[in-house]
């Protein structure tokens, strides 16, 4: 009998393009398209590039119906808001910056629907993230970055461990997003020229202050005051959940030199200010560490690359994981701004080694 | 091939329907309102269609009007009513009807009339003492289902007739799932209009039929030529009609031997499911049922895994009010029947028809239970979709 693979699908031309591909590689392909969140209610001319609308998933069942495999809608809803959006909405009033994605792929993509796909009598699930998977000598699966640099999502998927890997397939891995648009073309894809979805699929307009506000109590906001480093009070400002690292504009601060965000103290409401060197650290503790391969052992120190935000780059530092699931990394050399909530993702070279959640920068003091 | 069990959502084309399409094909007629004579013998065969289809409902010919299906006799039903009854402003209905009754109803409320849905009772059943304690002198419409389409709970409407016409209130029937699977008759049910639908009973969709017992006592609600009594304009759908025509001349030569086979194929898939999977809920009446209908809670799984997972073992079902585009609320009749969210969604709609046999039967009774062992063992229903 074929394998059966659950490709997931979201009306983009990446996962449309992975399906059509194992479909023509014989695998028994099962589409489906999640929906995770209430359909937009935006206007219908500006409904494409918004995720989960009614256009998208027909756009998927188009591919389907071309490629002839079966495709269903399924409503994962309830799980998304519980696993993802409530996350979502706690980690910004916690005065953290989260990132979704990692969460969906964590919660959603490689847990609840491999349950689905489960019950369904798949034998895999695949999805239309830039990534490779490979399987060592040793039977040992090592999780890659994808060949094409400018669209690799490995650091989305650190938390997959070798029960995933083993039964997940990522078929556009090893090709560019310029292959992927022509291959859609040449197989007649209505999904071809489709524009890239960018922002965070569940908030509109990308205005992530008024979406925590919308889910929150006005009691659970943390209003407070700008401070500079000295402790000098700037400005007030109406939440905590308003601010990230590194954020520049919304301080509402007049002054003679740019000020950026250093820190954010969620329990006194205080977001602190500074020059841009004074963003810098020297390493971060993170949380939560899940890795690729159980065989790093605690304790030893690794040098290794991390990636501490999507856009930038991975850096060279050393780790050090403990046994409580937490580690310690110092950069190389003169650190990048830390946001905590992101995603720290450990690499060497091609291969991600693992990675966690940010839970703190490393202060110069305390690295001395 | 797969074994269908979707019947309440549309049947399968019947060989007589299929056969009397052909016919209509091959005549390559006119159209019935023409003088010629072409359309002199288009008219005969509508007319002996409409016929076939009164002879379901012991209506007369004359009593019935062609539409496009259920949900536009519903709505002409409906809103053909209150625009003749221009001053009685309450309908009286249940809340367990199918969504082209509640959709006019919704849109009536919106322009100020006075709704009132009754609530079932565990097992779908319509009191028909609650409706009547609803019914006053402003009451233009009672509009209920003869048979649930979800659940297949037969109502019993007979005694609401005589009072309903003392309060000079009409009593509408929607016999869409009822028709062709239990004897259905205006006269005994003394109903003023009814709904009947032609796919339903193995006809092609895009044709039904409304029962109009007093032509003056309902409007239009979609103007033009006179055609069907100056109360449906348009040409009527010849193709359809005709289809539908023989589709209930079957259905009723049938009816005896067709509904027993069928209800016994269905209890026995019912006996061997709740065999097989403890704790298994059946949602509706044991008895007062239509013979064809089975709705099950299958503990602690979704019902959409339980759906797609039987689809790929090529059985079809519902989950009763389904959406194509994936955001499958729990069922309304089954939350109005007092069943829980988190039952509501663990539950599916089996319906069986002309054309199932004993070997898919047999062949489903395996099957379902296998398919339930993996989804509930995969993935066990997930507390939040309990909410």
């Amino acid at each position: 009998m074929r394998p059966r693979v659950l490709v997931a699908m979201s009306g983009g031309v990446d996962s449309s393009v992975a399906a059509a591909i194992l479909r023509e590689q014989g695998y028994d392909v099962v589409g489906v398209a999640m929906r995770l969140a209430p359909e937009p209610s935006v206007p219908l001319a500006k409904r494409r590039g918004t995720c989960c609308s009614h256009d998208d998933f027909e756009d998927a069942r188009r591919v389907a119906e071309r490629m002839d495999f079966p495709f269903y809608v399924i409503d994962l809803r309830a799980d998304f808001a519980a696993r993802v959006v409530d996350n979502f909405v706690s980690e910004y009033l916690d005065g953290r910056t989260p990132n979704p994605c990692v969460m969906c792929n964590r919660e959603i993509k490689f847990d609840r629907l491999w349950s689905r796909a489960r019950a369904l009598a798949a034998d895999y699930v695949a999805t239309g993230h830039y990534a490779r998977i490979e399987q060592g000598a040793d039977g040992r699966f090592h999780l890659l970055r994808a060949a094409d640099d400018a669209k690799d999502q490995s650091y989305f998927l650190f938390t997959l461990g070798q029960d995933e890997l083993a039964r997940t397939i990522f078929p556009l891995g090893a090709m560019t997003k310029t292959e992927v648009r022509a291959r859609a073309r040449a197989l007649g894809l209505a999904t071809a020229d489709k524009p890239e979805s960018q922002e965070i699929c569940f908030v509109p307009d990308d205005d992530y202050a008024s979406f925590v506000e919308g889910r929150s109590a006005p009691a659970q906001l943390r209003p407070g005051s700008i401070i500079d480093s000295d402790g000098r009070r700037l400005a007030a400002h109406s939440g905590v959940h308003r601010f990230t690292i590194g954020q520049r504009r919304g301080l509402g601060v007049a002054s003679g030199q740019r000020l950026y965000v250093r820190e954010i103290r969620a329990e006194s409401g205080e977001v602190v200010a500074g020059r841009r060197e004074e963003l810098d650290s020297p390493g971060l503790i993170a949380n939560r560490i899940s890795l690729v391969d159980n065989s790093i052992a605690p304790g030893r120190e690794l040098s290794v690359e991390v990636k501490i935000r999507h856009r930038h780059r991975a850096i060279p530092a050393t780790m050090r994981v403990d046994s409580g699931r937490r580690a310690e990394i110092r950069f190389a050399s003169g650190g990048p701004a830390v946001t905590p909530g992101q995603a720290c993702v450990f690499y060497r070279g091609e291969e991600v080694l693992g990675g966690g959640f940010i839970e703190r920068a490393i202060t110069e003091e305390q690295a001395n | 091939m797969a074994i269908y069990l979707d019947h309440n959502a549309g049947a399968p084309l019947r060989v007589e329907a299929a056969a009397a399409i052909s016919r209509v094909i091959a005549d390559a007629g006119g159209n019935p309102s023409s003088v010629h004579l072409s359309g002199q013998r288009s008219r005969r065969m509508l007319e002996a269609a409409r016929a076939q289809v009164a002879s379901i409902a012991g209506a007369e010919a004359r009593q019935i009007v062609f539409t496009s299906g259920g949900t536009e006799s519903n709505n002409l039903a409906i809103f053909g009513a209150v625009s003749a009854a221009s001053r009685r402003r309450r309908i009286i209905s249940s809340e367990i009807e199918h969504s082209s009754i509640l959709a006019p109803l919704a849109e009536l409320e919106r322009r100020g009339f006075d709704v009132v849905r009754v609530a079932p009772d565990r097992d779908g059943r319509i009191d028909p003492a609650r409706v009547l304690a609803a019914l006053d002198g402003e009451t233009a419409l009672v509009t209920l289902g003869l048979a649930n389409s979800e659940v297949g709970t037969i109502q019993d409407l007979a005694p609401l007739a005589t009072v309903c016409g003392k309060a000079g209130a009409l009593l509408h029937a929607d016999a869409a799932q009822a028709v062709g699977r239990i004897p259905v008759d205006v006269a005994a049910l003394g109903c003023d209009l009814m709904t009947l639908s032609g796919h339903k009973l193995g006809a092609p969709a895009g044709v039904g039929a409304l029962y109009v017992r007093d032509f003056a006592r309902i409007a239009p609600i979609i103007l033009g030529g006179p055609h069907e009594s100056g109360l449906r304009a348009g040409t009527p759908n010849l193709l359809g009609a005709v289809a539908f025509g023989a589709a209930a001349e079957a259905a009723v030569l049938a009816m005896g031997t067709e509904s027993e086979r069928i209800g016994s194929l269905t209890s026995t898939l019912f006996a061997r499911i709740r065999e097989a999977i403890p704790g298994v809920g059946l949602n509706g009446p044991i008895a007062g049922r239509l013979p064809n209908t089975l709705n099950l809670t299958f503990p602690g799984v979704l019902g959409e895994s339980m759906l797609i997972a039987l689809d790929l073992e090529g059985v079809e079902v519902s989950m009763g009010s389904a959406c194509a585009a994936g955001a499958v609320e729990p069922s309304h009749v089954l939350r109005a029947m007092g069943r829980s969210v988190a039952d509501a969604r663990s539950s599916l709609r089996i319906s069986l028809g002309w054309n199932n046999t004993a070997d898919e039967i047999d062949a489903v009774a395996a099957i379902i239970p296998a398919v339930w062992r993996r989804v509930a063992d995969a993935e066990p229903m997930p507390e939040a979709s309990a909410r």
